[in-house]
This record gives C-alpha cells, sequence and structure tokens, in this order.
C-alpha cells in the first residue's frame, strides 16, 4: 500500500518519460519482436502446398498428440503439486523441513535427464527392472512401458511438477488464517473449506504454475523424442535437423506459437476478477493439521514423489559415473572425444550460459525500469513483449534464427553467438519479472534524495538503484543460467559443428546408448543447477 | 432470556507461563451487545475464539442457547454452533463476489430465500448496488459492511466481532461505528464485541467487561464502568484518571487540594487515592494557591491543563473559560465533581 502510494506521488512529479530509457527500452523490444514476427510471416508466406499437405496428414494428429500431453501433464503437476504443498505446509508430516527442500530440487534436472535413467530402468527389452523381474522369475513379466503416451505423461508430471509446488507451497504460506475459520464458523467442515475456500483462493497461485507446466510441455522436445512421443516441438525438430523443410517447419511453428499464446490468453480469461487479495494488518499462520493414522501413509507418499524424481535420478547417475571412471576405456572416451574433452563441454555451457544471464539482465533493466518507473500503456506493452519468450519453445527460436541470420546476418551463421542469442530471447521473460518486481520493492523516494543531492539519473541508477536492486537482479540471471544450462533443442539445432555443451553430449551419448559416458556429464549439469537453483530457494520464505 | 453462559473459562496456550484466559465467567441475554475491552494481549480475543470454537478451551464451559458447546468432556466445532463472526482483517473470500461472500453462510434454503436475504442484507449495509464486485475491488468501509452481512445473514444466535473498526482509518470509524450499532440493534442481535479502544467500548457496549492479563476485572454498564470503577485498573484504563493521594478524616478524604466531602467506610487516618478526572477538578486564578500551571493544550471546545501541586503531583484539569491562561500562573485547584468519587486503599 505504502509503495503503491509514493509511487503515485512520484508520477505526478516526473511523469516525463526519460528519452534515453525509452529509446533502450524499445530496442530490446524490438530485438524481442523480431524473431517472433519472422515467424508468422514465415508461417503465412509458405506455399500453399505445403500448408495443404500438412493439414491433410500431419497436423490434426500432431495438435491432439501435444494437447493430450499438455492437459495430462498439467494436471498430473497440478495433482502433486498441490498434495506434495498442502502435505508439507500445511499438516505435521514427519520430515517436512527436509522435504520441501527435496520436492523442489528435480527443478535442477533436466526432464530429458529423468526420462534418459527412467527408460534405462522401465525399458520394455534390456530395462533393469524387467530384467531383474525376468531373472527372479525365469520368464518375462509385464511392467508397464516408459514409452508413448503415458510413459511421457509420468516422466514429464515428475520434473514438472515442483513449479507448481513452489507456487502453491507460497500461496498455502501465505494464505490467512481467518479465511479458513471464517469457513468454518459459517458452517463448513474442514474438509469443505479445503475445497470450497482453500483451493479457489489459491487459485491464482495455482494458475501460474499450470501455465508454466502447459508451456514448458509445448516446448518440450527431449523427453518426448526419447520416449518416441510426437508433439510438435518435435516434429518441428526433426523438420528442421532431418529433412531440412523450413516451410513446413515453419508452418508448424506458426500453429505451435498460436497454441501457446492461446493457452496464455485463457489464462488471463479464466483469472477473470477474482483477484488474491494480498491481506492487510496481522498476518496469522494457519493451524496445522493433525494427520492422525494417515501420518504413515502421507509420508510414504512424500517420499515415493521425491525418490521417484530425485533420489533415483541422482542415484543412478552417481552410479553409473562411478562405473565410468572405473573402465578405463570409458574414461578415455570421455576426455578425448575427437580434438575435444570433458573440460571444453563444461566450459562452453558455463560461458554460454553466464553470457545468456548477463546478457538478459542487462536488457531487462530499461525495459523494467521503464515499467516499474513509468508505468502506461507503452511501457506496460513492451514488458508484455518481452516475456512472450515463456511461449515460445527453444526449436521455434532455433528456426526463427536460423532463417534470420542466414538472410540477413550470414556472417554470424553456425557461430555460438547464435546459441547464446536463443538462450536470451528464451529466456529474457524470467530476468524481465525479476528486474521488475525488485525495482517495484524500492521506494522511489531513494533515488529523488539522490537526485536532490546533486547527482544526474545516470549516476543515481549507478550508485543508488543498481546496488539496492543487485539481489533481484542476481535471481533473475540464476534463472536464465538454470535454463539455458538445461536448454535442449535450441543448442542442438544452432550450434556450429563442433561446439558441444554438456546438455548436448549427454543427449548425444545416451542417444547412442552409453549411459556410463553420459553419466558424469549429467551429474555435472545437475550440480551446476542445484547451485543456482538453492541460491533462488533461499530467497523464499518457505526455505528459511 | 439468557442466550449464553461462559463459566470459569480457563485457556492457556502451549509455552506460556501465564493463562490466556484465566478464570473468566459471565452471562449474555438476549438483545444485548457486551464489550469486551482491555489492553493488547489481556485475552479478549481469545475468548471470544473460545466461545466461536476457533480454541479449545483448557477447562470451563460455554453454553449457548440452553446447549453446551464446549465443556471438558464436549467440543462441538464451530461449523455446528451457529454463530456469526466479523473478523477483524473481515476475511472476506477473495474468489466470491460481494453476493456470493453474503450467501456463503446461507446453506439449506431454495436460491429464492438466499436472494431475498441477501437482497435485504446488502440493503441494509446500503451495497445492494456492489453485489456483483469482489473483495479487492472494494474500499475499506465497503469490505467492513460485507463482513457484517455476511455475519448477520444466516440470523446468528450470536454475532462475535473482533475489531472489527480497526483496520478502519479513524475519519471513517466513528460513522461506520454508529451505522453498525443501529444496524445491530434494528435487528435485535445478540454481540459480543471485542475492541481495546475503551470509548468505542462504551459507544457500543450496553454492557463492559473489562479484561486484563486474562482476568475479567469488572462487568457492567457503560455508567458504571466509568464512574464506579471496581479496581484501580479499570479507573485508570477507561478514563485516563488522575490519582490523587489523600487520607481519610472525619467528614471527608483531605487532599493537597482540600477536603472532599466524601465519607468511605475506612478507619481514620487511612492513606488512600482517589480516582478523579480532568472534568472532576476546577481551579481560579489565586496568587496564594495551591497548584502552579505547567501546560496547557487547546482542545477546540475547552483547554485542558496540566498542573503540578505543592506536593509535586501532577493533575489535569479541564477549564472551559475563554480566558487563556499563561503557563507559570498560580492558581488555586479543588475539586467540582457533583457525584461520588472512586477510592482506591494503598
Amino acid at each position: 500500500m505504502e509503495l503503491t502510494r509514493t509511487n503515485l506521488t512520484y508520477q505526478k512529479i516526473r511523469s516525463r518519460i526519460s528519452p534515453r530509457l525509452a529509446l533502450a527500452a524499445g530496442l530490446v523490444a524490438l530485438f524481442v519482436a523480431v524473431p517472433l514476427a519472422y515467424i508468422f510471416i514465415r508461417a503465412v508466406s509458405a506455399e500453399p502446398e505445403a500448408w495443404q499437405r500438412l493439414f491433410q496428414e500431419r497436423i490434426w494428429k500432431l495438435f491432439g498428440n501435444t494437447l493430450a500431453l499438455v492437459i495430462a501433464v498439467t494436471g498430473g503437476a497440478l495433482l502433486t503439486g498441490v498434495t506434495m504443498a498442502f502435505l508439507t505446509e500445511r499438516t505435521d508430516l514427519p520430515g517436512k523441513k527436509i522435504f520441501r527442500w527435496m520436492l523442489a530440487m528435480p527443478l535442477a534436472i533436466p526432464a530429458y535427464i529423468g526420462g534418459i535413467v527412467h527408460l534405462s530402468l522401465l525399458r520394455p527389452r534390456g530395462g533393469v527392472i524387467p530384467q531383474l523381474l525376468e531373472n527372479l522369475f525365469g520368464q518375462p513379466v509385464p511392467t508397464p512401458s516408459p514409452l508413448g503416451f503415458w510413459g511421457a505423461a509420468f516422466i514429464l508430471t515428475l520434473f514438472m511438477y515442483p513449479y507448481v509446488y513452489l507456487l502453491s507451497g507460497a500461496a498455502f504460506r501465505t494464505l490467512h488464517a481467518s479465511l479458513e475459520e471464517a469457513s468454518r464458523i459459517f458452517g463448513r467442515t474442514p474438509i469443505q473449506t479445503i475445497f470450497q475456500v482453500t483451493l479457489p483462493a489459491l487459485r491464482p497461485g495455482l494458475m501460474a504454475g499450470a501455465l508454466l507446466v502447459a508451456l514448458d510441455i509445448l516446448a518440450e522436445y527431449g523427453t518426448v523424442a526419447l520416449l518416441r512421443y510426437e508433439t510438435f516441438s518435435s516434429a518441428i525438430f526433426v523438420q528442421l535437423s532431418g529433412r531440412y523443410d523450413r516451410s513446413a517447419a515453419s508452418v508448424l511453428s506458426g500453429i505451435l506459437v498460436a497454441l501457446a499464446i492461446g493457452i496464455l490468453w485463457s489464462e488471463l480469461q479464466f483469472q477473470g476478477r477474482a483477484r488474491f487479495t494480498q491481506m492487510e494488518s496481522n498476518w496469522r499462520p494457519a493451524p496445522l493439521m493433525p494427520l492422525g493414522k494417515w501420518r504413515i501413509p502421507a509420508f510414504l507418499v512424500v517420499l515415493g514423489v521425491v525418490s521417484a524424481s530425485l533420489l533415483l535420478p541422482v542415484g543412478v547417475l552417481l552410479v553409473w559415473s562411478i562405473q565410468a571412471f572405473l573402465d578405463p576405456e570409458t574414461m578415455s572416451m570421455l576426455f578425448h572425444t575427437g580434438s575435444q574433452g570433458f573440460g571444453t563441454y563444461i566450459w562452453n555451457s558455463l560461458w554460454s550460459s553466464s553470457a545468456a544471464a548477463v546478457i538478459a539482465v542487462l536488457l531487462s533493466l530499461p525495459v523494467g525500469l521503464l515499467a516499474v518507473r513509468y508505468p502506461n500503456r507503452v511501457s506496460k506493452f513492451i514488458s508484455r513483449l518481452c516475456q512472450v519468450g515463456y511461449a515460445i519453445p527453444g526449436v521455434v527460436i532455433a528456426l526463427s534464427l536460423v532463417l534470420l541470420v542466414n538472410r540477413f546476418l550470414p556472417f554470424l551463421y553456425a557461430t555460438p553467438l547464435v546459441v547464446v542469442i536463443a538462450y536470451v530471447l528464451r529466456h529474457m521473460p524470467q530476468a524481465v519479472r525479476a528486474s521488475e518486481s525488485a525495482l517495484n520493492q524500492l521506494s522511489p523516494s531513494l533515488e529523488e534524495a539522490a537526485r536532490m543531492m546533486g547527482r544526474t539519473s545516470l549516476q543515481t541508477l549507478i550508485q543508488v538503484t543498481l546496488p539496492l536492486i543487485l539481489p533481484g537482479l542476481l535471481a533473475g540471471g540464476s534463472l536464465v543460467f538454470l535454463t539455458s544450462l538445461k536448454e535442449l533443442p535450441a543448442t542442438l539445432l544452432l550450434r556450429p559443428a563442433g561446439f558441444d555443451t554438456l546438455a548436448v553430449r549427454v543427449w548425444v551419448w545416451a542417444g547412442e546408448g552409453f549411459y556410463f559416458q553420459a553419466a558424469p556429464a549429467a551429474l555435472l549439469l545437475v550440480l551446476a543447477s542445484a547451485l543456482p537453483l538453492s541460491f533462488l530457494l533461499r530467497r523464499e520464505q518457505i526455505f528459511k | 432470556m439468557t442466550k449464553l453462559v461462559v463459566q470459569n473459562l480457563v485457556k492457556r496456550f502451549p509455552g506460556t507461563q501465564q493463562s490466556a484466559v484465566n478464570d473468566i465467567s459471565f452471562e449474555l441475554s438476549d438483545n444485548e451487545i457486551l464489550a469486551l475491552v482491555g489492553p493488547s494481549g489481556c485475552g479478549k480475543t481469545t475468548t471470544l475464539r473460545l466461545i466461536a470454537g476457533l480454541e479449545r478451551p483448557d477447562s470451563g464451559s460455554v453454553r449457548l442457547n440452553q446447549r453446551i458447546v464446549a465443556s471438558e468432556a464436549v467440543f462441538i466445532p464451530p461449523e455446528q454452533r451457529g454463530v456469526g463472526m466479523v473478523f477483524q482483517d473481515h476475511a472476506l473470500f477473495p474468489h466470491l463476489t460481494v453476493y456470493d461472500n453474503v450467501a456463503f453462510g446461507l446453506r439449506g434454503k431454495t436460491q429464492a430465500e438466499v436472494r431475498t436475504a441477501v437482497g435485504e442484507m446488502l440493503h441494509m449495509v446500503g451495497l445492494l448496488s456492489h453485489s456483483k464486485r469482489y473483495p479487492h475491488e472494494l474500499s475499506g468501509g465497503e469490505r467492513q459492511r460485507v463482513a457484517l452481512a455476511r455475519a448477520l445473514a444466516p440470523r446468528p444466535v450470536l454475532v462475535l466481532m473482533d475489531e472489527p473498526f480497526s483496520s478502519l482509518d479513524a475519519d471513517l470509524r466513528a460513522g461506520v461505528r454508529e451505522h453498525v450499532r443501529g444496524i445491530l440493534k434494528s435487528m435485535r442481535a445478540t454481540v459480543i464485541f471485542v475492541t481495546h479502544d475503551q470509548e468505542e467500548a462504551l459507544y457500543m457496549g450496553d454492557r463492559l467487561a473489562v479484561l486484563q492479563k486474562g482476568e475479567l476485572e469488572q462487568i457492567g454498564t457503560p455508567e458504571e464502568i466509568f464512574h464506579e470503577s471496581n479496581t484501580r485498573f479499570v479507573a485508570e484504563f477507561m478514563g485516563d484518571s488522575d490519582f490523587l493521594k489523600g487520607i481519610v478524616r472525619h467528614g471527608g478524604i483531605q487532599t493537597a487540594i482540600g477536603l472532599v466531602p466524601q465519607i468511605v467506610d475506612l478507619p481514620i487516618s487511612t492513606p488512600v487515592e482517589i480516582a478523579i478526572r480532568a472534568d472532576d477538578v476546577d481551579f481560579h486564578v489565586d496568587g496564594s494557591g495551591n497548584a502552579l500551571i505547567i501546560d496547557r493544550f487547546f482542545r477546540g471546545a475547552f483547554n485542558l491543563y496540566r498542573l503540578r501541586l505543592d506536593t509535586g503531583q501532577v493533575i489535569h484539569a479541564i477549564n472551559p473559560h475563554t480566558n487563556i491562561l499563561a503557563v507559570g500562573t498560580r492558581v488555586q485547584a479543588y475539586v467540582s465533581a457533583e457525584h461520588s468519587l472512586t477510592v482506591f486503599t494503598k
């Protein structure tokens, strides 16, 4: 309340937008908008036969496949995430403090790496578990297959639910105790209260989590390709890398982006006018619900989720890595593949992701400053535009950049720089959101005080604003770093020959069946993601 | 008819030395508004929550409409007690419109009945035109009225109000207070009203119960509480009293500002304190008087003076005269009250 009030007075004093800032933000918006617009132009201008051909055979099946997976995984992630958040935040579940961490950590494991592990364990022929059962019983025992729709839905749910878990956990935490008490007073039992008051009041948080999951599923390439389930993303990838049919890829991309924007739009519609209002005074945490005889079953359910999504993948990767180090042949393969070695992959991963993080944060600054300090229609539009990257899958950004660079900037073609640009475009929304929220928490009167004491606006920015919003910027940068590190399809499609990152190597080696060899790289990738992730989690109230 | 009987209620929270509520008993009859008042942490909100069923008493009992709802053996959950409550933060459901919030407590009724009841309540609080809005689209005063409508709509046997006006701005509070009391009285509601503001308690309550440190200090009409305080705490809390030292004599109490002609049932020469308020004291300019003006506060309709008596004690006096007296003026102060004053032994 206090902040908005000061913001308003600030508006009256300095409503003239600084032209330098507006120019910078406008250029950033242009940078983001061009690749997006170009895809639509290419899709619309593709030969009619390409459209016709695609409509006749593929598109409806792809559409159905993609939508089915989005719905199944979003539903699964909602169910798992909300249940886990409820158990760790609102009940007397044993060990919930450590579970809070373990339930969030799967965010550090790219879904395709989890998929590789589960596939190797469950594969119908030759998987570890079917093999074990066959040896035990002397004949093949039918086990659920991780391939196809249900396998993909299961594995993606396991590695996507943390989005919902984190957002609904925070929402459970901030929910005011008196809401539930009011529901009891007006005649609802505790169970009715959960369904009629608690969950509906948490809806905005749940919807935000579901949105992230749905958009991520649209963009997912590695897992669905691995589990042989065809979606728009994997079809575009095949068109681009294998058959090299760019107009077909453009058409598919156009439809995919339209689908993503449709999801974004319907979320806004569904949200409607009912907003989650943070209530004012004397917040009191809601009392914990005693689980009673359900303590042990609940504990086992949470343990099951944590095992399948964290303990098992990390454990298996550890065992494989140890086996890799014990086998001299694998060792030499690991450290000398052609002219390159393990160190090169680490270096490539780190520098490209770090560069993307730095650039994304720098670009997000003018956008955030403009949107927060001069809120009007134009600045809001620029800020929204910079966040559509969420809705544009990596394969689409790759396609757009391939086409654009080939045509207008051929000297950039097949340089690592294009990979970095793709990362920036794709993950910029996270940086923009972080910058905006950091700036929102900074009272403008601090900047005014600096101006009163004789600093120019640029000096104020450097001496006052930046040092104060630095933690927020670091958080945004960490998110960009974390997600760039995992980015697979854009890297695969855009990398120059010989530019191998950890993600690429894991993918290539695992695809060729060299699991032991892929394991150390995968493990390192997980660890490198876990560090910025735990920095981010520590900023959250529930992990203190 | 007696609506609510609270007997020897005790509640202690784990990890605290003192009981939050310690042996509180009182009764409430039909159509009565009882104001529970006391400083923060005195146990008034806990008492309310025990009656609502949001807390479980350690011992003692609560009887609502002749039915035991809480005792050592019985605990009826809040949803089966049929009480209404207005929360301090209003606790309006953010996902429901004003209409649905008010309708939330109306169950087992036909749609038409619900529509009539909600319409009636919203009309009464003057928010009929806002029924399709969401809580975040309302002002603080409007939210407060929706919360009241929601609590009253099911015609509860008892309405509990937990500092309902504390989140409103001061200039709004007085108007809302009048409006709310009017509504409660017109509906003949039985109400327990919790506040830490003694002025609000005096205004809202048919009777007042003053609490301190989990114990009931005094219960009575506003006049009794204000003029016949049982304890020094009540006198201090309810009305900014000064405590004038005195000694019991024949024919009254001898103080630094003269003999107060009040006969008390105490042995001669007992040292006592008389609770006096600024309107009980008067003075006139007198060069050889017994007090010195050390401060003057302009209060619009009157001037409030701080006087230092020759004994060193400081008391307050209201002087309605328009002639303004300078600080440092010597005056003769005396007790001007025409009602009996409360006397405490030291």
